[in-house]
């Protein structure tokens, strides 16, 4: 039987298999940030984006459109549909999302460059695919579409075996998740060694500079990293590494409440309400400088900010790279 | 070709109506607090609780894998306590076994039991001409309002004290002010004329110990005590995946049960085998004399034995229905029972998918799951729901389920 699912998941799962990334960015966009710092294309430890970060400030346009559109409405299939012929009629992704503000997209851009830098002060050499880099598939995965995922999985693999590397450095923890637990029932001989970027700032915490953070920050657990990777200590490891005090969530580490994101696509509204309401849950803590470390949850919680909050929210990254900078 | 398009459309409006809701805010953020408060302190007083919860693990794995045979043996031990055990395959069979047994114009009394929701079994009662009342105070409440239930456990979460005294004040015609103890106190009288004067009373269990017969129903209220004692007839509706082999494991059952539901220690925990009996006066045995004298079971498949076949769900016949995920689940939080259909949140989404409503009801409440998996660090069970939740959506986008 065949069945029609909400448009915007046609084309998140289209824009994968097409063009390699959930909102149809360019290569050349997703791997800009890089252009400064030279980076091997081949080496043992690879630096795998999976242009999340990149995409963050397109899906937050996207959702936009779909919280002001009637999903079933035509326009909106309109819309979605010329998101889709974009080869055919030569509209790019910008024109599209022309909404996003620059500084947006330049923070999270540079999201991926802090981590760079970050992991080279700490002495790790290591390649990075560029513009040839594909996302890891982990929302076929997640929205449904795993025989889709079979196929497109193994062009993954191809651009990363181009590296030679052995090990992959994953900044997400989505893209962790589904090398480590399911690319392997996918591919045979799928025995790369995956770690997350927080494995290897733990393994060398101890070279980290001193942060000067005259407040306290608060950490907000991924529910992939704290959960279904077990990684919850390492960041307090991490943090006390460079003299930031921690203050803790009553629902932290493996009970953390999830930032609402994995929704936003098809819930926007609900979506911001439990990212709203985690935000609040993190503050009561004591401390409004919330670290999180994914890029979905960075998202949602940005989303789920009440208007004038001074609360900050940052990745773990952007807060590591102060050190990096004094 | 089914198309999806508008149905997520209406549920996500339905998702962010709740979410705005004042009373579903309050009510939920109250009784997750107490909830998680209530848990901690009784695992701590009773710490031999989690490795009871993974012996239970067991008992339900071995009872899932051996249901035919349990189901078999279970009728027979109704049998031979004087009761009738019937199996109804389907929904609509469970609901004609029942009329069958009740008839017509009679008055009957019910506990709570998500299955009796399941089968919409009030409704279809009253529509053949008889009279039935909810006896939980909660499902009173809601028979009063004519609204479903928005928790397991706690069917009228969403209604405050204020509008419960509303609608009392407009049933029982007289001022009702908006004091519990006052709302508790018009409904005990009520309610206590009907326990006496019912034909039937219904009740489901939470446990059926195959080996015995034996039913096990735990409560607080005190409603069931009286709805399955004092009337002359006494149906039991239960689903097959409550079946365990003997009497000691339904204790365990029971036991892990009541702690995860935030009973602490239950008020009442009715164990019934059979219709009442004395063989006081020359050993002749006689039925009927204090409590009913008749007993009937009906055990209900609809679905459940097909899910105990697929490898990727039978786990999910394991819940208890303690509730306890929902009160760890972000989207529960702020919609309540909104995030369901009869079943709720994320295991009741499975649920809904086989046994109450299918997968086109369910699909949207498939992608509305965030696959966070709090509630697996909460259930005793440990079910996986995220795994199953990911293994629907794959037959939702494909189109690889049976309508």
């Amino acid at each position: 039987m065949e069945t029609k699912m909400p448009m915007v998941l046609d084309v998140i799962s289209e824009n994968i298999i097409k063009h390699g990334s959930p909102l149809a960015l360019k290569g050349s966009e997703v791997a800009s940030w890089a252009k400064e710092l030279n980076l091997p294309v081949k080496g043992d430890l690879l630096f795998y984006t999976g242009g999340e970060y990149q995409m963050l400030p397109f899906i937050d346009s996207l959702v936009k459109t779909i919280t002001h559109l009637d999903q079933g409405s035509k326009v909106f299939s309109m819309m979605m549909g010329a998101r889709n012929i974009l080869n055919k009629t030569g509209i790019s992704p910008e024109k599209m999302y022309a909404s996003v503000l620059a500084k947006d997209k330049d923070r999270y851009n540079s999201v991926c460059f802090k981590a760079a830098k970050v992991l080279k002060e700490l002495g790790y050499e290591f390649c990075y695919s560029g513009s040839e880099e594909l996302y890891s598939g982990a929302l076929l995965y997640e929205l449904g579409y795993l025989k889709d995922m079979k196929d497109y999985a193994k062009r993954v693999v191809e651009v990363i075996k181009k590296s030679g590397a052995k090990t992959i450095v994953c900044l997400s923890p989505h893209a962790a998740e589904v090398f480590k637990f399911v690319y392997p029932k996918l591919i045979e001989g799928f025995d790369f060694e995956i770690c997350t970027y927080i494995d290897l700032v733990w393994e060398r915490r101890d070279k980290l500079a001193k942060i000067s953070s005259p407040e306290s920050v608060v950490i907000h657990d991924s529910c992939r990293l704290a959960r279904e990777l077990n990684i919850h200590q390492e960041l307090r490891d991490i943090l006390e590494s460079v003299g930031a005090e921690v203050k803790e969530a009553q629902m932290n580490r493996e009970w953390t409440s999830c930032c609402g994101g994995p929704i936003k696509i098809l819930f926007p509204e609900l979506s911001h309400v439990i990212g709203g309401r985690r935000v609040n849950e993190l503050k009561d803590s004591g401390s409004s400088h919330i670290l999180t470390s994914c890029p979905y949850c960075l998202s949602a919680l940005e989303g789920g900010r009440a208007k004038g909050d001074s609360a900050v929210i940052e990745d773990l990254i952007e807060f590591l790279y102060r050190g990096v900078k004094a | 070709m089914t198309d999806f398009r508008k149905d997520f459309v209406k549920y996500a409006k339905s998702l962010n109506e709740a979410s705005e809701d004042k009373n579903i805010r309050t009510a939920i953020s109250r009784a997750v607090s107490s909830y998680r408060n209530t848990v901690s302190e009784t695992l701590e007083r009773f710490p031999h609780t989690p490795a009871l919860a993974e012996e239970v693990q067991e008992i339900k794995t071995r009872s899932m894998a051996t249901l035919d045979t349990l189901l078999e043996q279970a009728m027979a031990s109704v049998e031979r306590n004087k009761g009738k055990a019937f199996y109804a395959k389907d929904h609509q069979a469970a609901l004609e076994i029942a009329l069958g047994i009740i008839g017509k114009g009679k008055t009957v009394v019910k506990g709570k039991s998500m299955l009796g929701e399941e089968l919409h079994l009030r409704e279809y009662l009253e529509e053949n001409g008889n009279e039935v009342w909810e006896t939980d105070l909660g499902e009173f409440i809601l028979q009063l309002r004519k609204e479903r239930p928005m928790h397991i456990l706690s069917p009228s979460i969403h209604v405050p004290r204020e509008q419960v005294a509303e609608v009392f004040t407009k049933f029982f015609k007289k001022e009702v002010p908006p004091d519990i103890a006052e709302e508790v106190k018009v409904v005990r009288e009520f309610l206590r004329e009907k326990y006496f004067t019912s034909d039937v009373g219904i009740s489901g269990a939470n446990v059926v110990a195959a080996d015995t017969g034996a039913m096990v129903i735990i409560e607080n209220e005190g409603n069931v005590r009286l709805a399955t004692g004092a009337p002359p007839v006494h149906i039991v509706m239960v689903g097959v995946e409550k079946l365990v082999p003997t009497f000691q494991d339904a204790m365990k059952v029971a036991e892990v049960t009541w702690r995860y539901a935030q009973y602490g220690v239950p008020g009442y925990v009715n164990i019934v085998s059979g219709p009442s009996k004395t063989g006081d006066i020359e050993k002749v045995t006689t039925y009927g004399a204090h409590g009913p004298k008749e007993f009937y079971v009906i055990f209900v498949d609809n679905g459940r034995k097909e899910m105990a076949r697929e490898e990727k769900f039978t786990q999910a016949l394991h819940c208890l229905r303690c509730g306890g995920c929902m009160y760890e689940c972000p989207v529960f939080q702020v919609t309540a029972g909104h995030f369901g259909h009869t079943y709720m949140g994320g295991i009741g989404t499975v649920w809904t998918a086989f046994v109450s409503g299918g997968m086109e009801k369910a699909a949207p409440l498939v992608y509305s799951c965030l696959r966070c998996g709090r509630c697996v660090e909460r259930c005793p069970m440990s079910i996986n729901v995220p795994a199953m939740i990911g293994e629907l959506r794959e037959r939702i986008v494909y189109g690889t389920y049976e309508d």
